[in-house]
């Protein structure tokens, strides 16, 4: 028994030393980089290649790229901020960003901003990542949604061009949804979509008065944003308690008996590695807005990089920063992956491919969530997303926006 | 060995002789050094981190403080925001309803299941068994992922059979809560029934037999031999399964955030929210601080009965 | 009747407890199409292991293994242990504190654990120990510390002391009477505490997710879990897939236990 209990100790003595003993990397050794990017931002095949370029061109320096799972990464990104050795460069979202910049953990890069080219950073990037004047994020992509078309569907209801009108987009949709077939492939909790809809009626999902936040989605304006929401999503069987990732509608898009989804472009790839049939038989166009002269607002999604004051190599990182935000990554980013690049003035390589172009004129109405640190929580709680559940579901809209106007008041408004 | 007139001791009961006899060598050393891993164990990683948690719960700690430092003293600031909130009485007041409803259809159905065991034929028993098992030994989040599965409105299995296809349970709060329950007694009942059917096996055969011959109905067999002689086990379980349900979290937070419409929101959950979301780890402090009170409130009676019997 | 109805009852109750576990593993078998399928098959009518491709195709995949295993495996060991000690003092041994101590123990299992989180993490960066296997364990460890130890004191209590009395008459010490009378007869029940500390560190996440930060080579099985999901949506068949591979371990060591368990209570029960 005695030596079962012994081997038993030496057992976890043995684990317990095998874990804490590679410690930090020593000083001597080359830089090592730790950059995290969030999990289906960047190809692998690119972010290898990046990788070895940049390695190639900065002798010394071991780039260590991480990605990151989407569960739980607002605690893990806030615990990398408060530890003492900290990744060396973040992505975040920009409705994220805001929130980490004012908690005093990432560093201020205004000083760098011209370095960066940052004077035509496209604004649903730049604004997030910058808090009192200060410049924490440093805008990396972005990218917003379109409608994306099943062209044999189309031809088979006769539908010859795509909607400039939310009337006429209305009209192409229920003349799509008959037999087996889907309209439209909306779920109901697609709040950006629903985001872009109140702010063609001219409302807003939160507005700023004096120094107090207050929700807004109970404003008539907003309430007309989300009736039509609720005549678009009937036009189709996309569950009204279920947001586009559950399932992920490209999954749902590639089996053929649906008429539209809305999407960014890049999903186009998505629906290919499920269905590769689909190949050419995907159309794309600007969301409608509510006159033919001007495209639907959209929601302009997409990310900022950010560096730790906790990191311990600051300058190293910001060099990396830099090659990220670069035109030359920033170009082989938009293509590979049908982003928007940071720079407006790089929005030239996204002609000449169809879902990107569409893309492109859906962003000059491009808008972001409203700029304060308290936004991320909004998100979290998913009190937006059941807000919609409960309209479409039958309840009471303008009850239900007066409850959910108050909640987000209480989180926009709880201090940090 | 007395093993005829007196009842063999489920794992928890003690007879007052075996207690007696065991009173032996009051200044030994021994008992303490025993103790002693546990309890340097138990301060370092639970009672030194719950300290930690309660000064927090008096200063002013949001995320900037995690970050930065110098978090400032503000006093039952956090404590009063708390108190005096409407929220958090009718959250208090959701999770005792959900604790009780959970509690009451856990120890219900595995007590039926545990009787069920011992009266099924041996293959018929191994195969319940092996599914208990099952059940249990999915991980929760597993469990949880696949529940969202088969309720979901337009694919879900659920729909499909009761033929409600489009139906939503995630979009009212009556029905969600509805799933979780599911959820949680669906999870939960294995431990249970699995425990107290090993306890229902230490009860000889001949107590259940003479209890039959004496013309007792199943149901006063239950009351008047199985439930006096199990007590200590029930009780045992029914107090581990309130805290577990009071205290259950990830199932909620992935299924509903606690929604629709807070219908959903227990302690936890509420908790979770202020800290994690907010990043308000003071307030979330004290939400933990006050659950833990209530929770001992709740149990006193079951740790005084436990403190009047060990000593 | 009563038989029929009886069987009829548990047939039913082993319906309901199977399914969910039935339905994760014949999804994870489908291909994408079918998961999506209007009408639900029971079947993998098409059965194809590509979502297990994918899943154990993931980064990292084995070291979340290694890890997950030697974390999980010191953390129970390292609890059996130590509960071991003190549910001995408890059940044989009079001293003064032991009432409080029982108490205190019980007590433990109401810790806040979601609420430690940010505590937790305080010590262990102001103590060096983020990034650490180490630490994690530790903390696993004493999750489930408060439970192994009233389980085996339960478990204890029910050895007869008349057993390990007579091997004290016979000349035993106390000691080889442990080891050589009350161990052997409390092996089923060391077993069957120690599945659950196992189920409950095994899948434990939040710890994890702040816990370990910048060695990602570092994180558990759970972390992998929640890999196959990004800004497109849940990869279902993956996750099906996944959870499965994650919950093989588990219904492994616990079929392998339930014998040596039942087994073991049975043979409890005779004696005592």
């Amino acid at each position: 028994m005695k030596y079962r209990l012994l081997a038993l100790a030496a057992l976890f003595a043995v684990t317990a030393c095998g874990s804490t003993d590679p410690g930090p990397a020593a000083s001597a050794a080359p830089a090592k980089l730790t950059v995290w990017i969030m999990d289906g931002s960047v190809t692998q095949e690119l972010l290898k290649q990046f990788e070895t370029d940049y390695e190639a061109a900065h002798k010394g320096v071991d780039l260590d790229i991480q990605i990151q799972a989407w569960d739980g990464i607002g605690e893990r990104v806030t615990a990398a901020l408060a530890s003492t050795d900290a990744p060396d460069v973040i992505e975040v979202g920009n409705t994220q960003v805001a929130q980490y910049s004012a908690s005093g953990g990432v560093r201020d890069l205004t000083g760098k901003i011209a370095d960066l080219r940052g004077e035509d950073w496209i604004p649903g990037l730049a604004e997030p990542g910058k808090i009192d004047g200060k410049q924490y994020g440093v805008p990396w992509y972005a990218a917003n949604r379109v409608v994306v078309y099943n062209k044999d569907l189309w031809a088979k209801a006769g539908i010859e061009a795509p909607p400039k009108t939310r009337d006429e987009w209305l009209e192409v949709t229920a003349s799509l949804n008959k037999g087996g077939d889907q309209g439209i492939y909306l779920t109901g909790q697609t709040w950006y979509a629903l985001a872009g809809f109140i702010w063609d009626e001219g409302g807003d999902l939160a507005v700023k008065e004096g120094d107090r936040w207050k929700g807004a989605l109970d404003t008539p304006q907003a309430l007309a944003g989300m009736e039509f929401y609720r005549r678009l999503q009937a036009l189709g069987k996309g569950p009204k308690d279920a947001d586009e990732a559950n399932p992920p509608q490209h999954e749902v898009f590639a089996q053929g008996r649906v008429g539209q989804i809305i999407a960014v472009p890049g999903i186009a790839a998505r629906v290919l590695e499920v269905e590769p049939g689909m190949k050419g038989k995907m159309g794309f166009f600007p969301i409608p807005g509510k006159s033919a002269d001007k495209p639907g607002a959209v929601f302009t999604g997409g990310s900022d990089l950010i560096i730790p004051e906790a990191s311990k190599n600051h300058d190293a990182a910001y060099e990396v920063v830099k090659a990220l935000a670069g035109e030359k990554f920033q170009t082989e980013l938009a293509k590979a992956m049908s982003f928007v690049p940071n720079r407006a003035s790089l929005a030239g390589v996204l002609s000449g491919d169809e879902g990107t172009a569409a893309m492109a004129a859906g962003a000059a109405n491009g808008k972001a969530t409203p700029n304060t640190p308290n936004w991320a929580a909004v998100e979290a709680t998913s009190i937006i997303k059941q807000y919609m559940t409960a309209v479409l579901t039958g309840n009471d809209a303008a009850a239900e926006a007066r409850k959910v106007s108050e909640s987000i008041t209480t989180t926009l408004n709880s201090g940090s | 060995m007395p093993a005829a007139t007196r009842a063999p001791a489920p794992p928890l009961a003690r007879t007052p002789q075996q207690a007696r006899r065991r009173a032996r060598r009051r200044t030994s050393p021994w008992p303490y050094l025993l103790i002693a891993p546990a309890v340097v164990a138990g301060v370092l990683l639970l009672l030194y981190p719950l300290i930690r948690a309660g000064v927090i719960s008096v200063q002013h700690f949001r995320m900037g403080e995690l970050i930065r430092g110098g978090a400032t003293f503000v006093g039952l600031d956090n404590y009063r925001e708390l108190l005096t909130g409407e929220e958090f009485w009718s959250v208090l007041l959701r999770t005792a309803v959900w604790t009780a409803v959970n509690v009451v259809l856990i120890v219900g159905l595995s007590t039926g299941v545990a009787l069920m065991l011992l009266r099924l034929g041996r293959r018929m028993r191994v195969a319940l068994m092996s599914a208990l098992a099952l059940a249990w030994a999915t991980p929760i989040i597993a469990a949880t992922t696949i529940f969202q599965w088969l309720f979901q409105s337009e694919l879900g299995i659920v729909n499909w059979l009761l033929d409600i296809r489009g139906y939503s349970w995630f979009a009212d709060g009556g029905a969600m809560f509805a799933v979780l329950v599911i959820l949680v007694v669906w999870q939960s009942v294995p431990f249970a029934a699995l425990t107290l059917y090993a306890g229902l096996t230490t009860i000889p055969v001949e107590l259940f037999e003479s209890a039959r011959i004496d013309g007792g109905t199943s149901r006063q067999i239950f009351t008047k031999v199985v439930f006096p002689i199990l007590r200590p086990m029930f009780a045992l379980i029914t107090s581990l399964e309130v805290i577990w349900v009071f205290k259950c979290f990830p199932q909620i937070w992935v299924l509903s955030q606690g929604g629709p419409d807070g219908a959903t929101t227990t302690l936890p959950v509420y908790a979770f929210k202020i800290a994690r979301v907010l990043h308000r780890y003071d307030l979330g402090s004290a939400v933990a601080v006050v659950t833990v009170v209530i929770l001992a409130v709740a149990l006193v009676a079951n740790l005084r009965r436990m403190l009047r019997q060990e000593s | 009747m009563r038989k029929a109805l009886l069987n009829g009852a548990a047939l039913v109750t082993l319906a309901l407890t199977i399914f969910p576990v039935y339905w994760m593993v014949v999804t994870a078998f489908k291909p994408t199409r079918d998961i999506q399928s209007d009408t639900p098959s029971l079947l993998p009518v098409n059965p194809t292991l590509d979502h297990f491709a994918t899943a154990m195709s993931a980064e990292g995949f084995w070291s979340y293994w290694r890890n997950s295993l030697m974390v999980t495996g010191a953390a129970v060991l390292l609890a059996l242990v130590v509960s071991l000690l003190a549910a001995f003092a408890v059940a044989r041994l009079r001293w003064r504190g032991r009432g409080v101590f029982v108490v205190a123990v019980f007590a433990a299992q109401m810790a806040p654990w979601e609420a430690l989180l940010v505590p937790m993490f305080i010590i262990a960066r102001d103590s060096d120990l983020l990034d650490s296997l180490a630490m994690l364990s530790g903390v696993y460890f004493m999750v489930t510390l408060p439970f192994t130890i009233v389980t085996l004191r339960g478990f204890l209590d029910a050895v007869p002391i008349e057993v390990e009395e007579a091997a004290l008459v016979d000349g035993a010490t106390r000691f080889t009477a442990f080891r050589r009378v009350i161990f052997p007869l409390l092996a089923p029940g060391l077993m069957a505490t120690s599945l659950f500390g196992f189920i409950t560190a095994w899948n434990e996440f939040s710890f994890v997710n702040v816990l370990i930060i910048k060695d990602q080579d570092k994180r558990t099985l759970p972390v992998w879990l929640s890999t196959f999901r990004d800004v497109y949506g849940t990869d279902w068949g993956a996750t099906m897939a996944a959870a499965t591979l994650f919950a093989l371990p588990v219904l492994v060591v616990f079929l392998f236990l339930q014998r040596r368990v039942g087994a073991g209570m049975a043979a409890g029960a005779v004696k005592g």
